[in-house]
């Protein structure tokens, strides 16, 4: 009885609390007293496919089954110490079902500030820097349109990517015309995830995969106030594979060597980022040959921002993906498999708008795409997959 | 062009104000933009930086940006946001007037901030950008 009354609690307090903030005097944020704050983001999509599915049924009609809602704690108890914590739930079609769960839970302890330069820790669970955009790739307004470029931030391998628990240290160093910051973490990945297996394995037999001892760091640097920023962003991550009661794979573990290169150039008016990355994946041990066939994936994408008085904006973007560099039209692949060659890659060109008012962000976005690598099987499967399709996506977010 | 050219001192649209008790009198530009973009957080006496703004539409706000920090608002705004909503960060304390920011900056122990003009009797200090 009381279990059953914190649980309604647990699931209303957060819609409460979003309803509450939504009337609230319009401000970013709220001070909850001395160093605490609090902040928080709600999004609603929609989505319309002509074919295949994403978000929802989205093929046999207007599907609004995308949706985000988060919120967030950090105190500041003395200015050497930050404590920071971000809840979250999340819906994305199959692939996700709004569970409630800790985004990010960490300590940070700043070690060296002069001034210029800062040194710093942290350790709990941290978001992993990757790219410009993934350590807030949950928070619509900061995106860089209703859904992440997908070669770089496929949804399919978000919860891989996203988050883990460990180690990392930090720091940043400013001079007059340029910055440079710089981060290293050890951890071990989070894979408690269906999607995973689909993207290893190319099934789900119920099998899991656990981490093993990952690192990644990045780089950037920003001359004259982020007139130009670049970074690098590399890494090894490891997991291993723990079969299912009844399942055709063998214990084995894979291993992930990852960069990505990017960057950006920003005016008043324009902003043009770009973004190129590869990812080696190597497995072992599975048992099934086709799964222990190293490839390579490669990423990249461009897009072009144009900001428009009256807080309009309007951005093109052509983002591509391919699970092997050396097998762009995926025959190889299908070949072997005898699957459809379009389940290998993915050509995406996107027309964009966005209107800010206050806190709100309105967006809706047109994609012409080629290949359906990063549709999450779960979704669509693979057999009823169509190589070319379309998509409207409306979204309206609002955060605080 | 406007961006790469610094501003003489006379023209200036815009002052950055600090509590009378912080320790500086100059902050040099990489130390400003530290601060206003929340990645320096105590002065170097060690007392806590409290950082205050006006809405990101404010003129004295973008006037701030492009004018004392070389940059433009939307930018400030996406390095925030990277990182509230990462928790490597905190936020400023917005306000929604130069009267209130004034008042705010006057009364909090270690606090910025900044108007479009400070005069000599305003209970202030006001720091010059090197």
């Amino acid at each position: 009885m009381i279990r059953s009354r914190f649980s309604a609690l647990i699931r209303w307090a957060p819609s409460l609390f979003f309803w509450t903030m939504v009337f609230a005097p319009s401000v970013h944020g709220v001070e909850l007293g001395e160093g605490l704050q609090a902040h928080g983001f709600i999004s609603q999509g929609m989505s319309l496919t002509s074919d295949n599915n994403f978000g929802g049924n989205s093929d046999s009609g207007p599907a609004w089954d995308l949706r985000e809602a988060g919120a967030n704690l950090s105190w500041r108890p003395t200015p050497d110490w930050l404590i920071s914590g971000q809840a979250l739930a999340r819906w994305a079609g199959e692939t996700d079902n709004g569970d409630l769960r800790l985004d990010y839970g960490f300590v940070d302890r700043t070690l060296l500030a002069d001034g210029e330069t800062q040194v710093g820790v942290r350790l709990g669970k941290l978001k992993n820097p990757l790219g410009f955009y993934n350590t807030t790739r949950d928070v619509a307004h900061t995106r860089p349109g209703i859904i992440m470029p997908q070669s770089i931030y496929m949804d399919r391998g978000r919860n891989f990517w996203l988050v883990a628990s460990g180690l990392s240290l930090y720091g940043n160093r400013e001079h007059a015309n340029n910055a440079v910051s710089w981060q290293i973490s050890a951890f071990e990945p989070e894979v408690d995830d269906s999607d995973l297996n689909y993207l290893m394995l190319g099934r789900d037999f119920g099998g899991e995969f656990h981490g093993r001892s990952s690192w990644l760091g990045q780089i950037m640097y920003e001359r004259e106030g982020g007139l130009w920023r670049a970074g690098l962003s590399l890494g090894d991550l490891a997991i291993k594979y723990r079969p299912g009661v009844v399942d055709p794979f063998n214990a084995g573990h894979t291993d992930l060597s990852t960069w990505v290169l990017s960057l950006e150039h920003n005016s008043e008016n324009w902003s043009v980022t770009a973004e190129y990355g590869q990812t080696e994946v190597r497995s072992r041990e599975y048992g099934i040959p086709i799964v222990e066939r190293d490839n390579t994936t490669e990423a990249w994408y461009v897009q072009a921002t144009r900001r428009f008085p009256g807080d309009w904006q309007v951005f093109l973007r052509y983002d591509v993906f391919y699970f092997d560099k050396s097998d762009h039209s995926g025959e190889d692949f299908a070949s072997i498999a005898g699957a459809n060659p379009w389940i290998r890659y993915a050509k995406d060109w996107t027309l964009g708008v966005r209107k800010d008012i206050d806190r709100w962000t309105l967006s809706a976005e047109w994609h012409q795409i080629d290949g359906t690598a990063w549709l999450s099987p779960a979704d669509t499967p693979y057999n009823q997959q169509s190589q070319e399709w379309d998509m409207l996506l409306l979204q309206a977010a609002w955060r605080f | 062009m406007f961006m790469l050219t610094p501003v003489s001192g006379s023209a200036l649209a815009v002052e950055i104000i600090a509590h009378k008790g912080i320790p500086p009198n100059a902050l040099s530009l990489a130390t400003a933009r530290s601060i206003f973009g929340m990645r320096q957080v105590k002065w170097p006496d060690g007392t806590l930086i409290r950082v205050f703004v006006l809405p990101d539409p404010h003129p004295t706000h973008g006037a701030l940006c492009k004018e004392r920090l070389n940059l433009f608002p939307y930018q400030l705004r996406q390095s925030w946001d990277r990182s509230v909503y990462s928790g490597m960060a905190q936020a400023p304390s917005e306000v929604s007037s130069e009267e209130e920011l004034m008042n705010r900056v006057a009364a909090t122990p270690g606090a910025i901030g900044y108007v479009r003009k400070a005069r000599a009797h305003d209970p202030v200090k006001i720091l010059r950008i090197d």
